[in-house]
């Protein structure tokens, strides 16, 4: 059975926002796009520093430093000068609450 | 192609007449009048226009200069230089015309003592002093260029292959190197001119290294100047650009991106020498990308400017790709070079070995920066790092910053580096069979470029070993 | 960081309060010093990322919020290490024995023969009274707000530490040691010590940081210390840095030696525990002929993060320095070092070594390695090596193949590893050393 863990709520984070969490062991940002959120590790794969200092662009994560984006649904890299992709974390919402799975 | 010769022979000639006549833009001389220095929108407009770019070109201009203007300047390396630099000092646009013919008694006294050693001929001495803006080596120009049509080899100045190739331009410029990479990416993507553009078509071998020194244009080792080179798949090229002898310009920032794409099974090598003059501040952003099985191989001379900010990249995405980066750095009175590589390992079973010789004399000062990257999903990575540093004399001074991040444990990662001086042991070796001092140290110094310079064409080899020469009787700066 | 559902206590809005008790304590020299701290503290931003001191590290794990949290009991554990410690003090194997709780209660052990030949061995709050004139003009000298916000930090809120004196021409031959316990979760301890060996004396101190809290979902705990020696002229000193504290400790450490002319410094770091371990170590080699050596052993698991810093400055010639970092690594543990060797200008005829090497025992582990030089001497002769890798599958076949189980087996090959680091530990340390390493490798 995977474990979900309590990290927010929704009114934490507007629509087109995006805050920084710890999780046990991972430092994770949590985004609302488009009505739905979604939890991606936060730290750019180009130079290993958070990227949610940065903005979101629909359902692209613009990291500030450089200018690297990533999928926020896949965490793939859609723009340079990012070459590899970043983890993401399994989302469910629960009422009020944004649980997110531990792997 | 008696066609093309007068055809360029046409273009040129329009270099001394009135940009405004040719092409009509509103108001240049009034704009020339105001003074030409200084970056803002409406140059940017007016570089874009004056060379006739597709909208999306110039879309892209003008959003890298936003970007220019909101990123700090760096805060690591020289940042001293780095803050000498006035932005709103330099031309960014054509040059008002009176300043472009310069005279001979212009040229830096060093440049031209520098140019009668090396035994440079007079027609490259007017070329290579600025004093004229074409090098008459047209007859060796066509029949190379003759050679490449009919491999299907495109090598052309960037200007033109954004003109006759937009669609290959438009699909990888800026793929590698973003405008979002940094301040001086972002400044070159919104005022570039010039640069090389190659493409060679899937299995073609360039079986002659191509030079830059035989594109003519006017903006021929030009201060933004924009390179992308695209080896398809299985092809071979190896590019050339700079030269041993002394460039002089005024212009006193350069600012070069270069982007390298080798896609699966190729090969690419680009070698550079870069010695500009001592004003220069010259800071490049040059990134490979090398696909399935691709190598790429950087050969990277730096030994002129006050001040070389250069990390030769490259980035391993295919499997089975390797990389290869051999540097040298000769940092003599007050110059630093500032310089290195990175290689970042995204794709398994890739390999990359980078190495690095510096020499510091007087008070010159040698720094190496380098990064090696290996993600997550990258096994069987083995990575090998070389960098050594020579000091020679009470002032010199060498810096090593390497970073490795290394995010699998089936790599093999090796780094290494050792800094000292001429050893007393290996001067007084040679010293005791009959060579002065100054041969003794000269003998050491080429000994440890060797295996820099061994993988250089033998007339570039022959003309380094001169001006290291010349560096080393300290009759240069 | 905004997210009541952390069990840190981290708090990046932090800001040390005009009327905290411990800016009150001490003597006026020493409030005064205080109170620069706090404001040092208050008014300088977090490190930025990116500068690779703090590049892989988040300072905002150290931002404690003072007032969140508690001075709490020490742990289960803490009895059984003492009366193991006070065991060998009876048995002579050491000079002296100290206890720090937490900051909070400082007691010792065996230290009057000591005292009887000037050798000061007590507590800081004791020493910036009574012996002011040897404390006051090295306290704050090399670990102060200049160094960093951190640093600042401890020099606001340390509650009580050690302090330590060896006048000259003495030796103290046994090692002194240092037992630090941290407390339970939601704890924060500020440890500070101070070290003067005078003229041609000599000092082995071990010093060793344990405690604090087991279960991170309760609270983790949290260590901010300070560490400040001064090797003067000829003497010989060797500081041994035991770091075993639990899996949801977050520590922060900075070390600085100043070490004058034929100084001779060994420093021994074994970063084994904590949650996320940062410590910064640094030796200055202020006067010709100083040397100084270091070994470090890291040996991270679950998901610790070690961030170890080492600096060598030469600030003076003929002067001799040498690092020996090693690191293993298993499950999802991560080690970033960064090592800088900087050699001034005026420093002739300097050497200085540094090795750093790697071994990632499975997938999901993370190093990075920043091994710098700043060399502006020509007269010098340094090199530095890095490297990393798995564990070699040869060795480990070898060794399973003749029926020793696996984990035995890889415990043995990095026994291995380590023991090139162990062999050249002096022989009178080395032993002990061996135990606080069997003592880890049992959990690798």
């Amino acid at each position: 059975m995977a474990e979900y863990r309590k990290v927010a709520t929704v009114s934490d984070i507007p629509d087109g926002g995006m805050k920084t969490y710890r999780l046990d062991h991972d430092q994770i940002v949590i985004c609302h796009s488009g009505g739905r959120f979604y939890a991606i590790v936060d730290e750019c794969s180009h130079d290993a520093a958070p990227i949610s200092t940065g903005h979101l662009r629909d359902h692209e994560i613009v990291c500030p430093r450089h200018g690297a984006r990533f999928d926020i649904t896949s965490g793939t890299v859609t723009a340079p000068p990012a070459v590899a992709p970043i983890d993401t974390f399994e989302v469910k919402v629960e009422g009020e609450d944004i649980f997110v799975r531990l792997d | 192609m008696a066609d093309t010769t007068r055809h360029q022979k046409q273009d040129l000639s329009t270099l001394n007449t009135d940009y405004a006549v040719k092409y009509g833009f509103r108001d240049p001389v009034d704009y020339f009048h105001k003074g030409a220095k200084g970056i803002n929108h409406e140059v940017v407009e007016m570089i874009s226009q004056m060379k006739k770019e597709p909208k999306w070109m110039r879309d892209i201009r003008h959003e890298a200069l936003d970007i220019f203007f909101s990123k700090p300047m760096p805060e690591w390396g020289n940042t001293k230089l780095l803050g000498e630099i006035d932005f709103d000092d330099i031309y960014y646009f054509m040059k008002p015309i009176e300043n472009q013919q310069q005279s001979w008694d212009d040229v830096p006294e060093y440049i031209k003592r520098t140019f009668d050693k090396l035994g440079i001929p007079e027609a490259e001495k007017n070329f290579l002093g600025g004093v004229s803006a074409q090098y008459e080596s047209e007859v060796v120009y066509h029949s190379l260029k003759e050679e490449l049509r009919q491999q299907g080899i495109l090598f052309l100045d960037m200007d033109s292959g954004l003109r006759e190739q937009p669609e290959i331009v438009r699909k990888y410029f800026g793929t590698v190197i973003p405008a979002t990479d940094n301040k001086f990416a972002a400044l070159n993507t919104a005022v570039w001119s010039g640069g090389s553009f190659i493409y060679v078509p899937p299995g073609v071998d360039a079986k002659i290294p191509l030079q830059a020194y035989f594109r003519i244009n006017a903006e021929n080792m030009g201060q933004f100047e924009r390179t992308l080179i695209i080896a398809d798949k299985g092809s071979r090229v190896h590019y050339i650009e700079g030269c041993t002898a002394p460039i002089y310009s005024t212009d006193s920032l350069h600012s070069a991106v270069v982007e390298l794409l080798a896609l699966d099974d190729s090969y690419i090598r680009y070698t550079t020498i870069q010695n500009w003059s001592r004003n220069i501040y010259n800071l490049v952003t040059k990134r490979a990308s090398a696909y399935k099985n691709a190598t790429v191989e950087w050969v990277d001379g730096n030994l002129g400017s006050r001040l070389t900010m250069k990390y030769p990249c490259i980035q391993l995405l295919g499997e089975g790709a390797r990389g290869e980066t051999l540097s040298v750095a000769f940092a003599g009175v007050d110059q630093h070079q500032d310089a290195g590589a990175k290689v970042i390992h995204v794709a398994p079973n890739t390999s990359s070995r980078i190495t690095s010789k510096s020499i510091s004399k007087d008070n010159g000062r040698a720094s190496y920066r380098g990064l090696v990257k290996v993600h997550k999903n990258a096994v069987n990575v083995k990575v090998s790092v070389q960098c050594d540093a020579l000091l020679i004399g009470e002032e010199a001074r060498s810096d090593t910053y390497p970073t490795m991040e290394i995010d699998n444990e089936q790599v093999k990662i090796e780094h290494e580096a050792r800094v000292s001086k001429v050893a007393e042991e290996q001067l007084f070796y040679l010293t005791s069979r009959g060579l002065t001092e100054d041969e003794a140290r000269l003998l050491i110094v080429n000994g440890f470029m060797e295996p820099f310079t061994k993988e250089l064409p033998l007339e570039y080899a022959v003309e380094l070993n001169r001006l290291i020469e010349l560096e080393m009787e300290g009759s240069i700066g | 960081m905004d997210n009541d559902m952390n069990t840190d206590n981290a708090n990046s809005e932090y800001k040390i309060p005009d009327m905290a008790p411990e800016l009150m304590r001490g003597p006026q020299w020493l409030q005064e010093k205080r109170t620069l701290a706090r404001d040092a503290f208050n008014s300088s931003p977090l490190p930025r990322r990116g500068l690779h001191l703090w590049r892989y590290t988040d300072p905002n794990r150290f931002m404690v919020d003072r007032a969140s949290v508690v001075d709490s009991a020490y742990t289960e554990d803490y009895d059984a290490v003492e009366k193991v410690e006070l065991r060998h003090l009876e048995q002579g194997r050491l000079s002296g024995l100290v206890t720090d709780l937490g900051g909070r209660e400082i007691n010792r052990y065996g230290v009057e023969k000591l005292a009887e030949q000037g050798i000061l061995v007590t507590s800081l709050s004791e020493a910036v009274g009574k012996y002011k004139v040897l404390v006051e003009p090295y306290l704050y000298r090399l670990v102060n707000s200049a160094t960093g916000k951190f640093e600042a930090l401890n020099g606001a809120l340390w509650n009580d530490g050690i302090f330590i004196y060896v006048p000259r021409g003495k030796s103290v031959a046994k090692p002194l040691h240092l037992l630090r316990e941290a407390g339970r979760e939601n704890s924060a301890q500020f440890p500070r010590l101070l070290i003067v060996v005078d003229q041609g004396s000599e000092l082995t101190v071990i010093d060793e940081y344990g405690g604090g809290s087991h279960k991170m979902e309760k609270g983790l705990s949290y260590a901010n210390s300070a560490v400040e020696i001064f090797g003067m002229a000829g003497s010989r000193i060797r500081y041994v840095n035991l770091q075993r504290q639990t899996s949801a400790m977050n520590s922060y450490l900075t070390h600085r030696a100043m070490l004058e002319r034929d100084a001779n410094m060994l420093t021994i770091i074994l970063a084994f525990g904590g949650l996320l371990n940062k410590q910064n170590f640094g030796a200055i080699l202020s006067g010709q002929n100083a040397e100084s050596n270091m070994f470090g052993l890291t040996f991270g698991s679950g998901h610790q993060h070690f961030d170890c810093h080492t600096l060598q400055h030469h600030a003076a010639g003929q002067t001799l320095s040498n690092i020996d970092h090693k690191v293993v690594l298993r499950d999802k543990a991560r080690s970033a070092y960064t090592g800088l060797i900087k050699i001034e200008k005026n420093a002739r005829t300097c050497e200085a070594y540094q090795e750093n090497r790697n071994l990632l025992l499975n997938k999901g582990t993370r190093a990075e390695t920043i091994p710098e030089l700043e060399i502006l001497n020509e007269d010098v002769r340094c090199s530095h090596g890095a490297t990393i890798g798995p564990i070699d599958p040869m060795e480990v076949f070898y060794l399973s193949s003749r029926g020793i189980p696996y984990d035995d087996a890889v415990r043995m090959v990095v026994g291995g590893f380590v023991e090139k680091t162990l062999k050249q530990v002096p022989d009178d340390l080395r032993e002990r050393l061996r135990q606080f390493v069997n003592t880890r490798l049992e959990k690798i």
